[in-house]
């Protein structure tokens, strides 16, 4: 057979249920009929059930063919995934909601994370499969789900939508850093440089990697190296990206940063990055209680304080980082102040203050 | 496949407790199968003990031609657990918006039950179909079985990345423009770019059907298109009067949250100045059915997105303000565009430098006379506040 | 300065590369760039001359940080 390139993926249409494609463009509304369920109304007057189901992310080829077998069965062979992880069964039938669900949680995938509720955590490889990570990170998401299930289900209420977001490096391929909660592995030490670094690495690339110049060409035992400026890092792994020969982990101190705030949707407030709040959590396998308490406790806070609809960020902003940091339980301190490109602009610039 | 050694694995095992679905399941699932999957567990069990990752990076493996879509995997205890000594990942570039028949995902999990760990992510981080784990020798097969059931491999490295959008007007009412459609159509007309690395590091695309960016196109993609529309906002009086009814509080809940203050409410009849909304969509989420986005609808392209390597995180900002999208022109403009982003950024970008990061350096106007664009207030949140103004007249002279 | 045909860059991009081979990588735009500046090459060109090495396996890309076009590892350096 001829080998075949850049055929680009198959068109989407092939794999739309017949009700999506009569319907595309000319939906009229949509509401939530059940924690997890959702109904789309056509302007036609047809209705799609989508009924979303909890996800971990890392499937097997076993588990996908059982949620083949379930759409089969209830959906007429569709289904989908979403931008979240999460997996979302599409029926035009009502009555087959029940019983979907009912196979669903049977097979340990509980329905949710619909509307106002807490909803997967979107995140990374972690030591599953990545070389950079500081952190695992499925194992921390199902640690902090566990704990959240019931603002997942529904069978607690929240004030709103809550995003949280792990990644298990600076890389941030889950992109948390506009997230209410994001959870962030890092290290807390310089890369090592290893002997062989001239016969695995560009110097000069190298050099070029640090946004802090914390690298500088070297020479040890007459051979071309590279050496560190310690006090000038600040351990964001870029250089180990380029150059395998320094590696950063670091049993004892990489750990995991908690930060809040962020948001990417317009609605209201304009997007915002999301903000320190804990700086250092120990790496506690497998369950990472630290880090399980720590979100917990904000997302308590977020729950008893938020108006209807209010993301944590814009809850932060009305009742004042002061408080907040009371309210959290956590000590403030000289890691919470920026000091790198756009520091000024983070300080406190107003007699503006909440007193008390 | 045979059944693969079997490894103790107390801290995991506890993973597999809880009511959130359990990974460790997962991959003793696929473990029942794969060699390669049960020697994953034995090597995540000593990560989880010594609390350090086992895996290295490596860069030469690939299928022939492409230099997107396999990163390459190594683990740093292949002779302790040489199944996954070569563990490389596949991304596979996913039908925009993820939805699938059965039929397809059967396929692709047959390919991958035969040809790889049987470990799977639904989906990556950018989007794509992610394959877990196999071996440099399988890479072909499993690439010429792909193409066989109408998929290809996504971007990886200094390429376009795998686009992906929201579900858009599959199934959602808010829908400004056909996100599927151009994030389809961007897809194909870019191959090349997608997997033949050329450009200084990644350039990552995501498309938003409405400002609520359920894709988070604002944070994570380099360009970023996030529909709107520029007339009036489409209100119900009727069902508007019935949310009241209902006990929805409308002066506190909505109108005094509205981030422009351009609503009132008499306490009968809603009252918007659409002139002073900024479409931020709160007042439609709000009031589904009885408020809806207007009817001259399109999308604004926004420019510069990315997490904080290696200069610093950046959110993506504006580029063209409102863009139709459903003609051929406006269409042809925004992949004209695209290539004289990449075009000065491939001459004069250096090595890991993303565009964001790029166009500050250089300075937003100076990039975007080099783009061919003018300058125009949408594009900043204010005019400059530093005097130090590098005047064209004085270096003309 | 006579046309290069697409064959003719895409041997002086591996003379380049092999030259470099251990001292420098370079990225496709390296190449590009080189070739604009020695032949007046065009983009196009290049671009095809690249694939060129690529589908023929006389070059791969490889991966560090960024992505790069080397020779692969296993093959002799010198013809
Ligand atoms: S966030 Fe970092 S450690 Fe995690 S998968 Fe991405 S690169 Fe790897
Ligand atoms: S970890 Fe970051 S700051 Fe430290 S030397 Fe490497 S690149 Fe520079
Ligand atoms: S981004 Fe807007 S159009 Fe797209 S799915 Fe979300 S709400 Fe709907
Ligand atoms: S869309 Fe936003 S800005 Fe416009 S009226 Fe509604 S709340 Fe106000």
């Amino acid at each position: 057979m001829e080998r075949r390139t850049d055929i680009g993926p198959p068109h989407y249409t092939k794999f739309l249920p017949p009700v999506i494609q009569k319907n595309y463009g000319k939906w009229k509304y949509h509401e939530g009929v059940r924690p997890g369920v959702m109904v789309h109304v056509a302007e036609s007057g047809d209705k799609l059930y989508t009924i979303r189901a909890a996800s971990p992310r890392l499937l097997s080829v076993q588990k996908i063919r059982q949620y083949c077998d379930l759409a089969d069965k209830y959906c007429d062979g569709y289904l989908r995934f979403t931008s979240r992880n999460n997996v979302e069964f599409l029926t035009t039938k009502e009555e087959n909601i029940e019983p979907l669900i009912a196979e669903l949680e049977a097979l340990g995938h509980p329905v949710g994370g619909v509307g106002r509720s807490i909803s997967n955590i979107v995140h990374t490889q972690g030591w599953v499969h990545c070389h950079s990570a500081a952190t695992d990170a499925s194992g921390i998401v199902k640690s902090v789900m566990d704990d959240l299930i019931d603002y997942f289900t529904g069978k607690k209420e929240v004030p709103g939508k809550l995003r949280i977001a792990l990644a298990c490096c600076l890389n941030m391929c889950g992109a948390v850093h506009c997230s209410d909660i994001a959870i962030l592995g890092i290290h807390r030490r310089p890369p090592k440089v290893m002997a062989n670094l001239s016969q695995m690495c560009e110097i000069p690339n190298v050099v070029a990697a640090c946004p802090t110049a914390a690298i500088r060409p070297a020479k040890v035992d007459g051979k071309d190296t590279v050496e560190i400026i310690e006090e000038q890092c600040m351990y964001c792994a870029n250089c180990f990206s380029v150059c395998p020969a320094l590696p950063m982990a670091d049993a004892e101190l990489d750990g995991v940063s908690i930060w809040v705030g962020g948001k990417v949707s317009n609605a209201r407030s304009q997007p915002m990055f999301s903000k320190l709040a804990v700086p250092y959590l120990p790496n506690n396998p497998p369950r990472w209680p630290e880090v399980v308490q720590t979100v917990r406790k904000i997302v308590e806070i977020w729950v008893e304080h938020a108006e209807p609809d209010e993301r944590m960020g814009e809850m932060i902003q009305r009742i004042g980082w002061p408080r907040f940091f009371r309210l959290a339980g956590i000590q403030f301190s000289k890691e919470h102040i920026d000091d790198y490109r756009y520091a000024a602009l983070s300080l406190k610039r107003t007699a503006q203050l909440h007193q008390s | 496949m045979a059944e693969g050694k079997k490894y103790e694995t107390p801290k995991l095992d506890e993973l597999e407790k809880g009511a959130w679905p359990s990974f460790v399941k997962e991959i003793k699932a696929a473990a029942q199968k794969s060699p390669m999957a049960a020697a994953l567990l034995g090597q995540l069990e000593q990560s989880y003990n010594e609390k350090i990752g086992h895996w290295k990076h490596g860069g030469i493996v690939g299928v022939v031609g492409y230099g997107g879509g396999v990163i390459g995997r190594y683990s740093d205890l292949g002779d302790k657990y040489p199944e996954v000594a070569h563990f490389h990942t596949i991304r596979i570039n996913h039908p925009a918006g993820w939805f699938y028949t059965t039929e397809a995902l059967r396929g692709l999990c047959d390919i991958w039950e035969e040809h790889g760990s049987g470990l799977t992510n639904m989906h990556g981080s950018t989007g794509d179909i992610i394959f877990l784990g196999t071996t440099t020798d399988q890479l072909e097969k499993v690439f010429s079985k792909l193409t066989a059931l109408g998929f290809d491999l996504g971007g990886s490295g200094s390429d376009v990345r795998t686009p992906s959008c929201c579900n858009g007007m599959a199934r959602c009412e808010w829908a400004c423009y056909d996100t599927m459609k151009v994030c389809y159509n961007l897809t194909m007309a870019f191959q090349d770019e997608i997997h033949r690395p050329a450009f200084p590091y990644k350039f990552k695309m995501k498309m938003a059907g409405c400002p609520n960016d359920c894709v988070a196109a604002i944070a994570r993609a380099d360009l970023s298109i996030i529909g709107t529309w520029k007339d009036e906002i489409q209100q119900d009086d009727e069902l508007i009067k019935k949310f009241a009814d209902e006990g929805l509080d409308i002066q506190r809940q909505i109108v005094s949250r509205c981030p422009t203050r351009c609503m009132d409410w008499d306490g009968k009849k809603l009252t918007i100045n659409n002139e002073n909304c900024v479409k931020c969509m709160f007042c439609i989420n709000s009031m589904p059915r009885a408020l809806a986005p207007g009817k001259e609808r399109g999308a604004m392209v926004l420019l510069g997105a990315k997490a904080p390597i290696v200069q610093g995180a950046q959110l993506s900002s504006v580029l063209i303000p409102f863009i139709d999208l459903e003609d051929e022109e406006s269409w042809n403009d925004l992949k004209q565009l695209l290539e004289n982003i990449w075009e000065v950024w491939c001459e004069e970008g250096k090595n890991r430098e993303r565009v964001g990061e790029f166009a500050l350096r250089v300075g937003f106007g100076n990039f975007l006379e080099a783009i061919g664009l003018e300058p125009t207030p949408e594009m900043v949140a204010y005019p400059r506040d530093n005097p130090y103004v590098f005047y064209q007249t004085a270096k003309k002279e | 300065m006579a046309e290069m045909t697409v064959e003719q860059l895409a041997d002086a991009m591996y003379e380049m590369i092999k030259d470099a081979k251990g001292m420098k990588k370079y990225k496709a735009t390296d190449l590009q760039k080189a070739m604009a500046e020695r032949f007046g090459a065009d983009k196009q060109a290049c671009k095809q001359a690249i694939r060129l090495l690529m589908d023929s396996g006389r070059c791969i890309y490889t991966y560090f940080g960024g992505s790069y076009i080397e020779i692969p590892p296993d093959q002799p350096a010198t013809p």
